[in-house]
């Protein structure tokens, strides 16, 4: 008889074996009386396994979860529309900046035409102007800065 | 076409019903691995609830052209092995103390010889360590093959083979401590 395939009856019980090992392990099976009794013992022992009370999740619990999920995603989708907003606006505060150099520089001479007067430089209107664009989109950024450290500590 | 797929598809686009296809699919599964790998009812509950919400967050980088149900798996996994780590950070190959057996169903006076070997086979495994635990309830009552075994752990099939041998092996050591007498000897 050939040497004994012990070691290998565990995993021939959990159906693990490469076909070689398996054939070798049946091959022995069919001569070997002690390893046809080890074989039962571990077949035993996964048969159990397979049959182990199975716990299963409460209908509270996946309630609970499918209600946190839903929580996660609105505020997931929340988050994804703010920042759409934002770019948004943020890209037609550029645009206004730009095109208002345009509209400054017209209002300026319409109204020294009207005025028969100069009323200063358009440069001068238009640096005041910008500096009241600067410290309203600063006001913005330091208001941005927080909602990203509070969705920071959401996330 | 692929249920787990186009439920998973759903996902992605922020509606709900794909949820509720993809945890009826496999929240009885998911559940019964996390309560066996952590070994508390009130911690699988909670990597439970996590996993879902985890799921929803990345359904993004889930590959359609896979099984979802290991990368589900992986998800909890990664939570329940964050989870043992914290708790227990110097091994999670070793074993605990038995701890009580798992729900045993039915009339113990009925059918008491087979429940009681039940009950020390639940024993024996909950007393286990988790990484243990894990590839049992994988092969056994997840009934993975090797390979979907390998894939789940992340790790080559030859390491799941051994892992499973040693798993078994030390269930039988304990099997055989608390009843010398049965037939696994």
């Amino acid at each position: 008889m050939s040497g004994h395939v012990t070691s290998l009856l565990p995993l021939a019980a959990a159906g693990a074996l490469d076909p070689g090992e398996a054939f070798r392990v049946e091959a022995h099976l069919r001569e070997c009386v002690v390893c046809r009794a080890e074989a039962a013992a571990w077949r035993d022992v996964a048969g159990e396994l397979g049959r182990l009370p199975a716990p299963k999740p409460s209908r509270a619990l996946v309630a609970r979860t499918v209600e946190a999920v839903e929580e996660r995603l609105a505020e997931r989708a929340e988050r994804a529309w703010n920042r759409a907003a934002l770019g948004f606006l943020v890209a037609f505060a550029w645009t206004l900046a730009v095109l208002s150099w345009v509209v400054v520089d017209l209002v300026n001479g319409v109204l020294a035409l009207r005025l028969e007067r100069s009323v200063g430089s358009s440069a001068a209107w238009y640096a005041a102007y910008l500096g009241a664009g600067w410290l309203s989109a600063g006001a913005a950024a330091v208001l941005l800065g927080r909602r990203a450290r509070e969705e920071g500590r959401i996330a | 076409m692929d249920p787990d797929r186009d439920d998973a598809g759903r996902l992605r686009r922020g509606d709900t019903s794909g949820l509720a296809g993809l945890m009826a699919r496999h929240q009885d599964r998911l559940f019964r691995y996390l309560r066996r790998l952590l070994g508390d009812e009130a911690v699988a509950e909670d990597t439970f609830q996590q996993t879902w919400v985890q799921v929803a967050e990345r359904i993004g980088r889930y590959d359609a052209r896979r099984p979802f149900g290991p990368w589900l798996f992986a998800v909890a996994r990664n939570l329940a092995l964050d989870h043992l780590r914290r708790r227990r950070p110097e091994s999670l190959d070793e074993g605990d103390e038995p701890m009580a057996a798992m729900g045993a169903e039915g009339d113990p006076l009925e059918r008491a010889m087979e429940s009681q070997r039940r009950a020390r086979v639940a024993e024996s495994v909950a007393g286990l360590a988790p990484l243990d635990r894990e590839v049992l309830s994988l092969r056994f009552e997840e009934e993975l093959a090797l390979p979907q075994l390998a894939l789940t752990l992340g790790v080559p099939v030859p390491t799941a083979k051994a892992r499973l041998y040693r798993a078994l092996s030390r269930l039988r050591e304990r099997l055989l401590a608390a009843a010398p007498a049965e037939e696994w000897r």
